[in-house]
């Protein structure tokens, strides 16, 4: 073949690597997606026989670690099991997951130091004022004051269990613990998260979450047709069909989630240069953010209608309710259906759509794609919307995801790089009020969000999206303001209030401003999630 | 009547205000340059009226909305180029004229060869660096974003085709520089004594008049905006090219930014800065819209973003933040250094953790902006689209860049057509608009310049 029919055939086929899924481990490829999980904060002395104990206790572990071939295999036994009719077969066997501060590395392998990332180097606690979170050492939010990954009470080890039931869970757990308590490692931190019973699959203020997450672009064997993110476009589009997996749902390569594979290129076609694998025991491993952020969830409500109260007195903002506003801040209704597609009101039956709701542009009209399962998408297409008249530019999904528009740093490949596979869950009892005041709160204000984030890159994903474009007023695109729904603001003399641009239904612009704090963080770290070789032969050895 | 009565110079600055008739020169120049590029553009695009309109001669009524277009500093391009550790390094040099358009893919490869030098920072945003002579840390990092043609016409002399003169002031000149950059410049280090050439034969100044790439201007610090790109006249003829639809090969409404710029031409693909000002310019046209740019007309560096910043004294660092030209939002000017009183240097400051080594790492923080004016009109617009002019193209082995040749031409051996199918809407056809594209393309006194400075092209 020759050169230039061998790019030429490139273009036209949209190759994809087969990804060596025996040695990911399954969080980050193809992600745990589980409604319940237990989280289990480790620590080990810094003696040579703790670490040697440590070692040994890895090294027996490494077998058990949940791989993406295994985490794969789940789910598509948990789809069959779901589209069956019939009774439902018993939960599998929960899976689980670990990864490594850079403390907890150092203590096993001296090459931890080579790891190019700053951020994981350093440590949450240590970026957390670059996030924007908290300075003042007396608020809930400083690292001070947090939870778990407070300074001098860092985990050397985060151990991720997940599965369908929470029974299933905690056996998997309780097994866990008692291994750990014969290796003579200290539990430091455990704590749960489930799915909320009320709302499965809302975070704690009411919001479908987790609707677009990326898809990974590759194989999980030789099998051409056998795709780590499912399919749903049908063949004959082009170049849709290789560009999503439901519709709207980014591939990305895995590079953008695994170290050593192909990342984003400026053609979201062609493969881009792999993600540094250094040293090269990291390869196929990936880092995690995990994020314990405390929502107030009677603050977010009783001030979305307060300033919904507000906005209706101005003229074009006459209907506004505090569901409206709040749903503007997100960018979708509470049943996770895009305002872009529907501007008026909430659709939960889009909502529960995966073919329909994470399918919208924001620059352009929109149409339907044609599906590999003939469903044909009959809600309300998204209009052009480049402005963010209907869904504002500040809105936390636009803020996190530019999609078809451009941003300050260019065109899409800036998106598609910064994209990150969120895996956590909630915690805590939903507010059944949910403009209660804290007094009228029986879980005392103890809810919120255990974020997980995979990537291949903390400086480049997780820390470039809060930093510089959530809590960045005029960042990826104006006019937009701060990401109210997530974002922080420590801009020197601006009391840490953020502040929006939302328009009226005559297009007028309207602020929304505040400084009323609905996400604290309360905790959390930086992880290497190793691959499953480098577990066992290099930390574990 | 018309939406304005004259044009400001950038940012309101207050230097022409003394020289007599020099304001009223500016608004002649900026509004001839709006004018020359709507007429270049109709010739080049086809008849139909373009929807970009020069604001004291016309007003297109409807619903004027402002849309700011913002982007980060940093340059992009050596960002893809050379990963960041090395561009960090790469981009506090000073580059030969002769790399503009096509650097080296060896990072080490900067060598010039005739002196005719250049920050290579595309982004509408450039920065000097100054550190101290004995430990090499950086003590002063100054921004600007002031576009050439200012400076030129306060010299009285905006070279182009045609040039625009200008009363200027050559005295008020030499105090600006002296204020801004040395107490020790002198006129004559601001004239070209020869004509400024590179030996790639290109240009740069004219013998007998201001050279923007002067010592104080490049070595020695930093005056205003001299990366070949970075032009007033460049803003307004992007913002004109990118009111037109194009259409990919096969006829497909081209909206994305990556396609967009790559088949239209109209900019560097690999920028922060001209993909997204194009594709947002081109999303309001698309809607039908008249578009212009707000007045003042210029570049601008709206903020900067200090989170994570951390002085060795732990006490806040707003003070080592200096806006010297423009105001919050508008600034043209912007030193980073620290008061004397505190005892360290800018190079001891951190930014989430990492002392600041580079002028990269402040760039990284700042965001530049143009305002653009879209008029939302009742019956909206609909201009014919035109072909594409430009083909991507990137290397499919080592696809860090984007290239590109004109439609005409074949992909280079080696080579594959970048954003192939993608970046369209599948439901807008529009067969017949390469064939139109082509014929204007062949027509006599197709080969028309875009306003640049010396016959170069200035994207």
């Amino acid at each position: 073949m020759s050169e230039t029919q061998a790019t030429t055939s490139m273009q036209a086929e949209t190759p994809e690597p087969v990804l060596p899924m025996s040695d990911i481990q399954g969080i980050a490829v193809p992600g745990f997606l589980k409604p319940h999980q237990t989280l289990v904060g480790v620590s080990t002395p810094n003696d040579p026989g703790a670490v040697v104990a440590f070692k040994e206790f890895l090294r027996g572990l490494a077998g058990e670690i949940s791989t993406a071939a295994e985490t794969l295999a789940d789910r598509r036994r948990f789809r069959v099991a779901k589209a069956a009719a019939g009774p439902k077969p018993p939960a599998a066997k929960a899976l689980l997951g670990i990864g490594f501060t850079f403390q907890g590395l150092q203590k096993l392998t001296p090459g931890a130091v080579s790891l190019p990332s700053e951020a994981f180097r350093q440590g949450l606690a240590a970026r957390s004022a670059f996030l924007g979170d908290p300075a003042d050492p007396a608020d809930e939010g400083n690292p001070k004051n947090w939870k778990v990954g407070a300074p001098g009470r860092d985990i050397d080890v985060l151990f991720i269990v997940a599965g369908d039931t929470r029974a299933a869970v905690d056996e998997r757990a309780a097994a866990l613990a008692g291994r750990i308590e014969k290796a003579g490692l200290q539990v430091v931190y455990n704590e749960n998260g489930d799915v909320r019973e009320d709302l499965p699959g809302h975070e704690q203020f009411g919001f479908d979450d987790g609707v677009s997450q990326p898809g990974i672009r590759g194989r999980a064997s030789d099998d051409p047709n056998d795709f780590v993110t499912t399919r749903h476009i049908a063949v004959s589009a082009q170049p849709e069909r290789s560009l999503f997996g439901y519709p709207g749902q980014d591939l990305v390569w895995p590079g953008v989630l695994v170290l050593g594979h192909p990342a984003t290129s400026p053609d979201p076609l062609i493969p881009g240069l792999p993600s540094p694998a250094v040293p090269e025991w990291s390869r196929n491993g990936s880092y995690l953010v995990f994020r314990r952020l405390r929502q107030d969830v009677g603050l977010f409500w009783r001030t979305m209608r307060q300033e919904a109260a507000r906005l209706a007195a101005l003229p074009g903002f006459e209907d506004i309710t505090d569901v409206v506003l709040a749903s503007r801040i997100v960018g979708r209704w509470p049943s996770g259906a895009p305002v872009n597609r529907v501007p008026l009101a909430d659709d939960p039956d889009l909502g529960a759509q995966p073919l329909a709701n994470n399918h919208f542009r924001f620059d352009s009209d929109a149409s339907a794609i044609p599906l590999q399962s003939g469903y044909v998408d009959k809600f309300p297409q998204s209009k052009a919307d480049p402005a963010g008249v209907t869904c504002p530019w500040a809105a936390h999904i636009r803020k996190v995801n530019t999609r078809d528009s451009g941003s300050d740093t260019g065109g899409r490949d800036s998106s598609y790089a910064r994209r990150l596979m969120r895996v956590g869950v909630a915690f805590g009892k939903p507010l059944a009020d949910r403009y209660a005041e804290p007094e009228d709160d029986p879980g005392h204000g103890e809810r919120g969000l255990l974020f997980l984030g995979i990537q291949a890159s903390i400086d480049d994903q997780f820390e470039f999206l809060t930093a510089r474009w959530m809590g960045d007023p005029s960042r990826p695109k104006m006019p937009g303001g701060h990401d109210l729904l997530v974002g922080q603001n420590d801009a020197p003399g601006e009391g840490r209030q953020r502040r929006c641009v939302i328009f009226g239904a005559g297009v007028q612009q309207a602020s929304v401003a505040t400084d009323a704090p609905w996400i604290i963080p309360t905790g959390g770290g930086y992880f290497f999630v190793p691959s499953i070789a480098a577990l066992r032969d290099v930390l574990g050895r | 009547m018309a939406l304005l009565n004259r044009y400001d110079t950038p940012a309101f600055l207050p230097d022409f205000n003394a020289i007599p008739g020099q304001l009223d020169a500016w608004h002649r120049a900026v509004s001839a340059w709006f004018d020359q590029v709507i007429a270049n553009d109709q010739s080049a695009f086809g008849a139909s009226p373009l929807q970009y309109y020069n604001a004291p001669n016309f007003d297109p009524g409807g619903m004027a909305v402002e849309q700011a277009i913002t982007w980060n500093a940093f340059p992009k391009e050596m960002l893809r180029r050379y990963g960041r550790d090395r561009a960090l390094v790469l981009a506090d040099r000073l580059w030969p004229t002769e790399r503009y358009g096509s650097p080296s893919p060896d990072p080490d490869d900067t060598a010039g060869t005739a002196g005719v030098l250049y920050r290579p920072q595309e982004e509408y945003c450039e920065w000097h660096v100054l550190r101290q002579p004995d430990s090499n840390k950086i003590c002063r990092v100054t921004f600007s974003s002031e576009p050439p043609e200012y400076w030129q016409a306060m010299f009285g002399l905006v070279p182009g085709d045609p040039d625009q003169h200008f009363p200027g002031d050559q005295d008020a000149l030499l105090r600006l520089y002296r204020d801004l950059v040395s107490p020790d410049v002198q006129l004559d280090d601001l004239i070209a004594a020869e004509d400024v050439v590179d030996t790639a034969g290109q240009v740069w100044a004219l013998k007998g008049q201001y050279n923007s790439y002067n010592k104080w201007n490049t070595t020695l610090g930093i005056a205003h905006l001299n990366s070949p790109p970075n032009s007033l006249v460049a803003e307004i003829q992007l913002g004109a090219d990118a009111t037109v639809r194009y259409t990919d090969p096969r006829g497909r409404l081209l909206v994305e930014p990556d396609a967009l710029i790559g088949y239209a031409g109209y900019g560097g693909s690999n920028r922060n800065s001209d993909p997204t000002i194009g594709a947002s310019v081109n999303a309001l046209a698309r809607l039908g819209a008249y578009v212009t740019l707000r007045n003042p007309v210029g570049l601008y560096m709206d903020h900067i973003d200090l989170s994570g910043w951390e002085a060795p004294d732990k006490r806040p660092i707003a003070d080592c933040v200096h806006i010297v030209r423009g105001v919050p939002q508008m600034v043209e000017r912007m030193s980073i250094e620290v008061p004397a009183s505190r005892g360290f240097d800018v190079g001891d400051l951190t930014i989430a953790g990492i002392p600041i080594r580079f002028g990269g790492q402040i760039a990284e923080c700042i965001t530049v902006k143009l305002v653009g004016i879209a008029n939302i009109l009742p019956k909206p617009i609909s201009r014919p689209p035109v072909g594409n002019g430009s083909r991507p193209i990137v290397d499919p082995f080592y696809p860090r860049t984007v290239g590109g040749v004109s439609a005409s031409q074949p992909v280079p051996p080696g080579f594959a057509e970048a954003y192939l199918n993608q970046g369209t809407v599948e439901s807008a056809v529009f067969p017949e608009a390469a064939a139109a594209r082509a014929k204007l393309a062949a027509a006599p006194g197709a080969d028309r310049g875009k306003l640049s400075r010396h016959g170069k092209r200035r994207y």
